[in-house]
C-alpha cells in the first residue's frame, strides 16, 4: 500500500516537472525560425571552409581624422607660448608586426607615420610629416621560459586605468595624441631603449630592465617642433633607468606584483593588486612611493637644467629643493552590466601635485603678472610638465569612465569618461562613438570639453572643446 | 507506528529516486561533454560568423589553446584573437576565476569581471572549453523529442543546469541531450535575473580531435533576435599547454605560429 503511495508521488512530481518544462512545438519553430536562412541553407553535410591563414597578432591600418579644436577667448591665465591648433588633419599609417628570424628569435616593429596639416604650421615643412617609433627590439628565447630582449621597448605596468603610478616608463614618452583618454595614450607612445630579461616560473614571474643614459635631459617639445624621423630617443633615455618587478600567483584570485624602480638619485617601489568581485566586479589598487621633490619644484629644475627657463630668475610661485617620502596612487572598481556596459570609477593621489594653495598661488601669480612676463611662461611651463610626465597636475581627482559594447545598435562603441580635480569640481569631459562598419572599416568621432570656472585646474586650460572625425581602414 | 514507518519510507524511497535521478543528470552532462571535449591538451581554431537581420555581417576568429586542470576538472583557456583585423593579437587568460585581457596595443594586462567574458556577440564565454557538469548542478526535467537545428527529430533528455559555483559562465542552463548518443543539440543560456540571453543549436558532427564531435554552433541573441551567429571550429590538434602559459604575464608572450 505504501510503495504504491509513494511511487505514484514519484512519478507524479517527476511527470508535473515534465510538464512544466516541455519545449513545446509552436516555441521550437519559432526559435527555429530564428536562423538566419543563410545558415539555415548550408548543407548540414558540408563543413564551412575555415581561413588559411592565421593572423598571428599584426595590425596595420590607415586613419584619418580631422580634429577642430575651440579656444577660450579669455582665459585667467593667458598662454604666452604657442597655443593649441584651431584645426588639424591627419593621415597616418600604423604598423604593428612580428618577423620570427630564427626558432627562438623574433624581430618586432611597431610605429606610426604621420602626415600632419595644421592651421599653425607653414605647408610644405618637415613638420607635416614625422614618424614615431614605437618599438624596435629583438627578443631572444634562450631556453624555455626565459626571454631576453634588447631594442626600444614599451615597458608597461599597472592594472588601473585612468592613472598608472608605478607605469615608470610612461614619461615623456606619449606624442601628439588624437584622444585623451587614457587607454589611447598607452597606446601610441614611444618606448624606451633597454634591454630586458623575464622569467616565467610555474606560479609567477620575475623581470628586470636596464635602460642606459644615451642623452642630457632636452626641452618639452611642442606640436610645432616635433622631428620628423628622429627616434626622440632624448625623450626616454636621458638618465639610467633600472626596473625590476616580480608576480606571484597565489591561486586564481590574487596575483600581487611588487615593482622596485631606480632612476637618476631616485628609487620608487610600486605594487599592483587585482580582485573580482562576484560575476561583476573588479577591485584593484596600484601604488608607488619613493622620495621625491613636488611637482612644481622638479618642473622648475628640468626646465632650468634644459635651459627652457632662466637659471637663476625666482620663480613666480613658492618653492622649495626638499625632497620627502611622496605617494601615488590609483585605486577602483569595475563594473559590468547585463546591458554590456562597463564602469570603471577610480580614485587617483598624486602626492606630488598641486596643493589648494599651490593653486591659489598660481592664479595670483598668473593675475599679477602680464602675459609677456617669464613668471607667466614659468606657470604654464609647471602645466606642461606635469602632461609631459604623464602625472595629474593636481593632488586629489576621481575618474570614471563607461564603455558600452553594442550600444542601442550592433557594432556600435559609445566611451565616454570623465576625469575630475577634487579641489575645484573642474575636470576633462570626454564622450566618443566607434562603428564597426565592417571587418575592415571603422568610423568614429569624439567630442572633448575641458569645464570648470575660470580659476579652476581644467577651467584655466586654453582649450574650452575638441571635436574629431575619423575613418579607419585595416587590412 | 505502522503509519509513521509507512511515511518514512516513502520519504526516504522519494529522497532515494531523487538522488538517483540527479545523477543520472550528472552522468548525462558528463557523457555530453565528454563528446562536446577532448580530455587531452588540445589547440583550436573559432570562427564567428555574426549576421544582422539575416546579413552575414562580421567575422571572428580566436585561436584557443585548453588543457583540464586535473585539480578541478576544469578547462584552463588561453585565446588570442586572429580576426577581425582591428582585434588581432588581443589575448584573455581564462582560468578558473583568473580572467585577464591582454591588448598588444597598449601592452597591458586588465583584470576582467566574469560577467566581461560575456561582451559582444561573439563573446569569449562562448569559446570556452568547459566542463559543463563541474561548474553546474544538473537536473533532468524529461525527456522529450526535440527539432535540431537541420530540422530532424531528436529524442532528447531536457536537463536543467544551475550554476554551482562563481566560475560558471550563465546562471542557468537549458540543456537538451540526445539520448543515446549524448550528443548536445540545444542549450538555452540564461542571465543572473533570469533573462533569457542566448539560444544554442549544435549542428555538423563529424571527426574531432579522435571523436564525432559537434563543429559547429548556431547561436542566436535572444535579446535582439535580428542578431544571430555561427560558431565553426577547425584546425583542432592535440598540443603540450604547460602550466606556466597560464598567467597574466605569458599573456604577452604567447605565440600562434
Amino acid at each position: 500500500m505504501w510503495k504504491g503511495a509513494a511511487t505514484c508521488l514519484v512519478y507524479g512530481a517527476l511527470w508535473n516537472t515534465g510538464a512544466l518544462a516541455q519545449n513545446t512545438q509552436p516555441d521550437q519553430d519559432k526559435e527555429l525560425d530564428l536562423i538566419p536562412q543563410a545558415v539555415q541553407q548550408q548543407s548540414a553535410d558540408s563543413q564551412p571552409v575555415a581561413p588559411k591563414a592565421i593572423n598571428a597578432g599584426s595590425r596595420l591600418y590607415l586613419e584619418n581624422a580631422f580634429s577642430v579644436t575651440s579656444l577660450r577667448d579669455q582665459p585667467a591665465v593667458p598662454t604666452p607660448g604657442p597655443r593649441p591648433f584651431n584645426w588639424q588633419e591627419r593621415l597616418f599609417l600604423d604598423v604593428r608586426k612580428e618577423w620570427r628570424l630564427a626558432s627562438s628569435l623574433i624581430f618586432t616593429y611597431s610605429g606610426r607615420t604621420n602626415l600632419r596639416a595644421e592651421d599653425d604650421l607653414s605647408f610644405p615643412t618637415h613638420e607635416n610629416l614625422s614618424n614615431d617609433l614605437r618599438e624596435m627590439y629583438v627578443g631572444w628565447q634562450p631556453w624555455d621560459r626565459t626571454y631576453l630582449d634588447l631594442g626600444r621597448i614599451n615597458l608597461k605596468s599597472g592594472v588601473a586605468l585612468g592613472y598608472n603610478p608605478t607605469d615608470f616608463f610612461r614619461t615623456r614618452a606619449v606624442v601628439e595624441p588624437l584622444s585623451a583618454d587614457p587607454t589611447v595614450l598607452r597606446e601610441d607612445r614611444l618606448g624606451t631603449l633597454m634591454l630586458r630579461a623575464q622569467q616565467l616560473l610555474e606560479g609567477g614571474s620575475f623581470t628586470a630592465a636596464f635602460a642606459p643614459k644615451l642623452y642630457e635631459p632636452s626641452a618639452i617639445y611642442t606640436n610645432i617642433n616635433l622631428p620628423s624621423l628622429d627616434p626622440m630617443l632624448d625623450r626616454t633615455n636621458a638618465r639610467n633607468r633600472f626596473l625590476a618587478k616580480g608576480s606571484l600567483n597565489m591561486g586564481d584570485r590574487f596575483s600581487p606584483e611588487l615593482l622596485l624602480y631606480h632612476e637618476g638619485s631616485r628609487t620608487r617601489m610600486g605594487a599592483n593588486l587585482a580582485e573580482s568581485f562576484g560575476q561583476k566586479s573588479v577591485a584593484y589598487l596600484e601604488w608607488s612611493g619613493g622620495r621625491r621633490a613636488s611637482l612644481i619644484d622638479d618642473a622648475l629644475r628640468y626646465g632650468r637644467d634644459t635651459g627652457t627657463l632662466p637659471l637663476h630668475a625666482p620663480s613666480g610661485i613658492p618653492e622649495s629643493s626638499h625632497e620627502s617620502f611622496q605617494n601615488e596612487l590609483a585605486i577602483g572598481a569595475s563594473y559590468t552590466t547585463e546591458t554590456r556596459i562597463t564602469f570603471n570609477l577610480e580614485y587617483h593621489l598624486n602626492q606630488a601635485g598641486f596643493t589648494r594653495a599651490d593653486w591659489r598661488n598660481w592664479f595670483a601669480a598668473g593675475h599679477a603678472h602680464p602675459v609677456a612676463s617669464p613668471v607667466v611662461g614659468e606657470l604654464w611651463y609647471l602645466r606642461d610638465y606635469a602632461l609631459d610626465q604623464q602625472d595629474p597636475t593636481g593632488k586629489h581627482s576621481v575618474f570614471l569612465r563607461a564603455d558600452w559594447v553594442d550600444a542601442f545598435i550592433p557594432k556600435l562603441e559609445l566611451t565616454g569618461f570623465v576625469n575630475a580635480d577634487t579641489y575645484d569640481g573642474s575636470g576633462l569631459l570626454q564622450i566618443s562613438a566607434d562603428y564597426y562598419l565592417s571587418d575592415h572599416w571603422t568610423v568614429g568621432g569624439l567630442i572633448a570639453t575641458n569645464f570648470g570656472p575660470a580659476r579652476s585646474d581644467f577651467g584655466s586650460l586654453a582649450e574650452a572643446a575638441n571635436f574629431m572625425f575619423k575613418v579607419a581602414r585595416y587590412f | 507506528m505502522s503509519g509513521t514507518f509507512r511515511f518514512v519510507a516513502a520519504a526516504a524511497l522519494l529522497i532515494a529516486s531523487a538522488a538517483a535521478h540527479a545523477q543520472t543528470a550528472t552522468e548525462i552532462v558528463a557523457a555530453a561533454d565528454k563528446v562536446r571535449n577532448p580530455q587531452a591538451p588540445f589547440r583550436s581554431t573559432i570562427r564567428f560568423t555574426d549576421y544582422i537581420q539575416g546579413r552575414e555581417r562580421e567575422h571572428d576568429t580566436f585561436v584557443v589553446f585548453s588543457k583540464e586542470d586535473p585539480a578541478t576538472r576544469q578547462f584552463r583557456n588561453l585565446v588570442q584573437y586572429a580576426e577581425p583585423a582591428r582585434d588581432a593579437g588581443k589575448r584573455v587568460l581564462l582560468d578558473g576565476r583568473s580572467l585577464w585581457f591582454f591588448d598588444p596595443a597598449s601592452k597591458v594586462s586588465v583584470r576582467i569581471s566574469p560577467q566581461q567574458r560575456l561582451i559582444g556577440q561573439a563573446a569569449v564565454g562562448d569559446v570556452l572549453t568547459v566542463n559543463l557538469v563541474v561548474d553546474y548542478d544538473a537536473t533532468l526535467l524529461g525527456t522529450e523529442k526535440l527539432v535540431d537545428a537541420t530540422r530532424a527529430e531528436r529524442q532528447c533528455w531536457h536537463l536543467d543546469l544551475k550554476a554551482a559555483n562563481d566560475r560558471a559562465v550563465y546562471n542557468h542552463i537549458e540543456y537538451w541531450v540526445e539520448q543515446e548518443k549524448f550528443n548536445p543539440v540545444k542549450e538555452k543560456l540564461y542571465s543572473d535575473s533570469g533573462r533569457l540571453l542566448k539560444i544554442v543549436y549544435f549542428r555538423n558532427f563529424a571527426q574531432r580531435l579522435g571523436a564525432l564531435r559537434p563543429i559547429e554552433q548556431i547561436i542566436i541573441d535572444a535579446v535582439d533576435t535580428s542578431l544571430a551567429t555561427t560558431a565553426t571550429l577547425s584546425d583542432d590538434v592535440f598540443q603540450d599547454v604547460p602550466d606556466a602559459w597560464f598567467q597574466r604575464d605569458y599573456l604577452p608572450r604567447l605565440q600562434i605560429n
